[in-house]
């Protein structure tokens, strides 16, 4: 379980301090698909990235898990981040002089698995995107949607369980949204929490449950009725 | 290693750079290393004992003004006067100052009317205290004796029936055989000279000579033109003393130009051109391990920042900032293995060169391995800066830039 209460987020510059986050309370529960929409600089990544443990809050309470993460030193947050969270971003975010096996490996490899047990998990994971054959490829021999489901691939790997996805399918097209979208789907259904960013209204429509943020803020936050069945493409 | 597969594998994506990288190190190796040979070769050089107490060692030379003058007399009177004076050990008449890159040699042989072959040795003229005031090992044998002193005129012919050698001259002349009380003969004669006494070590004129440690003393005083003395002072009373052997000597006789130096002084000129190259070969091997920290500072800053983004990821995906830094030095120490291994073999064609055109020493394992190190640890350390500030790369990076 996800809870932040009254966490702020102030970022200084030398000229301006812009407060991303204010009085920001949310609580996320154990299997929930959250899609996230808002503005543009409303504070959504902000919000993500604290979520995340890539950024610490200014203010106010963060409950990972019942661990309280503003406790944890810099070497604490990483392994949280390592074993509770997977990342989704939205430029991919795959390290270009690895072939898409090390891509995966890469966090498993900080987790201190041993061979026997990355090889079977990377494995398993690449089967499930469908991406089995290209274990070996780089990644800037792959479509931008194949390469958005091995970077699916690495944040499933250590089987986390939450999944943040920043935009995830902003830098695709429909089509391979779509297939984007079903795979995050399936992962939910098997249990995943999964928070999405998007401004896209209709995958926002799709998750169970919908936050808007404005202005730093929780603005708005519904459940939806039924989630919408797929449309067979 | 943690992640030495993976690692391998991305710099063999980058592998033009990180072969720049470590043949810039092959070389400096290579270069450092044999300027540490012959660095090496000189400091022995310079080490080497002399065989003599050179710090305590002060040397006269004079020259009398009258075109008339009883050498063998002033001599006499100055020996007396200068062995008597406070702080002063011993003293004694030569032709010659040792280590002073001035002096005679001559060709000696094993048997008599030879002329081809035999053994060049540096001589000098002495008296029985030249042992006690060079401060020299007597290691067989006996000094001279008073009665075999011969007094000549500057062109009167020699025929030596006693000499004392070094240890080296007697090996090169009778290799290994013991030499005291052997005879040897000069250039083209058959007058016999009987080896009475055997000195442990004495450099001769010159220290950069091959032969040099090769030498024969006679009991002998030629009343040339000029003279010169060599006088010991007592431990750390040479500079007082000097100043009292001139004094003392001038008052004596006025007529004479005097000139004074210590022993210390001569020998140092004579390694002046040693001292010299190791100066400039250390300095060059200082900038060279500069240049190429450098180098590694700058070629590190520059892959760090070019994979900011690479390092915000990894973050995010658990890295700590001790995996990311580990992970830089881990990079740098395999680029450097590389160009430590390519240096190892550029070093050895060098030397090999060096050896064959230049006879110079072949290169010590043990200077190339320290060496190595050297290089081993500068690019290391020239790494950690820019390593652990990679660590201080946000996480945020993987999802704020684009
Ligand atoms: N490192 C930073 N330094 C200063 N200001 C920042 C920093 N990161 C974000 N901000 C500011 O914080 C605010 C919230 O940014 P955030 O990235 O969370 O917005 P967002 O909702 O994700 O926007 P978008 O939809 O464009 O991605 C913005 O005003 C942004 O300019
Ligand atoms: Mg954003």
């Amino acid at each position: 379980m996800l809870k932040m209460h009254n966490i702020r987020k102030v970022y200084r510059t030398d000229t301006i301090e812009t407060h991303a986050l204010r009085d920001f309370s949310l609580e996320v529960e154990e299997g929930e698909f959250v899609s996230v929409t808002g503005p543009s600089g409303s504070g959504k990544t902000t919000f993500l990235n604290i979520a995340g443990l890539l950024e610490t809050a200014t203010d106010g309470q963060y409950l990972l898990d019942g661990v309280d993460i503003s406790k944890l030193g810099d070497s604490d947050r990483s392994r949280q981040r390592n074993e509770k969270i997977g990342f989704i971003f939205q430029g991919f975010n795959l390290i270009p002089d690895l072939n898409l096996f090390d891509n995966i490996d890469v966090p498993l490899r900080y987790r201190g698995f041993n061979s026997k047990e990355r090889r079977r998990r990377i494995e398993h994971v690449l089967q499930l995107v469908g991406l089995s054959a290209r274990a070996k490829y780089l990644p800037a021999q792959l479509s931008g949607g194949q390469q958005q489901r091995i970077a699916i691939a690495r944040a499933l790997a250590g089987e986390p369980r939450f999944l943040l996805a920043d935009e995830p399918t902003g830098n695709l097209d429909s089509e391979m949204a779509a297939q984007v979208m079903e795979l995050l789907e399936s992962i939910n259904s098997a249990g995943t929490t999964i928070i999405m960013v998007t401004h896209d209204p209709e995958l926002a429509a799709r998750a169970r449950r919908n936050i808007q943020i404005v202005d730093g803020r929780v603005s708005d936050s519904k459940a939806a009725p039924v989630a919408p069945v797929a449309e067979p493409a | 290693m943690l992640e030495l597969k993976p690692m391998l594998s991305a710099l063999w994506r980058n592998k033009t750079s990180a072969f720049l990288i470590a043949l810039q190190l092959a070389l400096t190796l290579a270069i450092v290393s044999n300027a540490g040979v012959i660095v090496s070769e000189r400091v022995e050089k310079i080490a080497r004992p002399t065989g003599m107490q050179v710090e305590d060692l002060i040397s006269v030379t004079f020259m009398p003004i009258a075109q008339e003058y009883d050498m063998a007399g002033a001599v006499a009177a100055d020996m007396d006067l200068l062995r008597g004076l406070p702080g002063v050990v011993d003293a004694f008449p030569t032709n010659q100052i040792p280590v002073s890159g001035s002096g005679s040699a001559s060709r000696y042989f094993s048997e008599p009317n030879q002329e081809i072959g035999g053994e060049v040795a540096n001589y000098y003229q002495v008296d029985p205290n030249f042992i006690n005031t060079l401060g020299l090992e007597l290691v067989a044998g006996r000094n001279f004796t008073a009665a075999e002193m011969d007094v000549m005129g500057p062109n009167e012919n020699y025929d030596a029936r006693v000499a004392i050698i070094t240890r080296d001259f007697g090996e090169a002349l009778f290799p290994g055989e013991e030499p005291l009380g052997k005879f040897f003969f000069p250039l083209g004669e058959n007058n016999p000279i009987e080896i009475v006494g055997v000195i442990d070590r004495h450099l001769g004129a010159w220290v950069g000579w091959q032969k040099a440690g090769q030498v024969v003393f006679y009991p002998l005083l030629i009343k040339t033109n000029h003279k010169r003395y060599m006088i010991r002072a007592e431990p750390g009373q040479r500079d007082a003393v000097m100043k009292l052997v001139e004094e003392k000597l001038a008052q004596r006789d006025a007529n004479r130009v005097l000139q004074l130096e210590t022993l210390s002084r001569d020998l140092e000129q004579s390694y002046m051109s040693d001292n010299v190259m190791v100066k400039v070969l250390s300095a060059v091997i200082a900038l060279l391990t500069f240049i190429v920290s450098l180098g590694i500072v700058g070629l590190t800053i520059f892959w760090i920042n070019q994979r900011r983004k690479q390092i915000g990821i990894r973050r995010a995906l658990g890295a700590t900032r001790a995996n990311i830094s580990r992970y830089f030095l881990l990079e740098n120490g395999l680029i450097a293995a590389l160009g430590i291994a390519m240096g190892f073999a550029i070093a050895m064609l060098i030397n090999r060169m060096m050896v064959t055109s230049f006879s110079q020493p072949a290169m010590p394992a043990g200077l190339l391995l320290s060496c190595a190190a050297l290089l081993l640890l500068a690019s290391l350390g020239a790494a950690l800066v820019p390593a652990l500030r990679a660590a201080n790369i946000s996480p945020a990076t993987a999802t704020r830039s684009v």
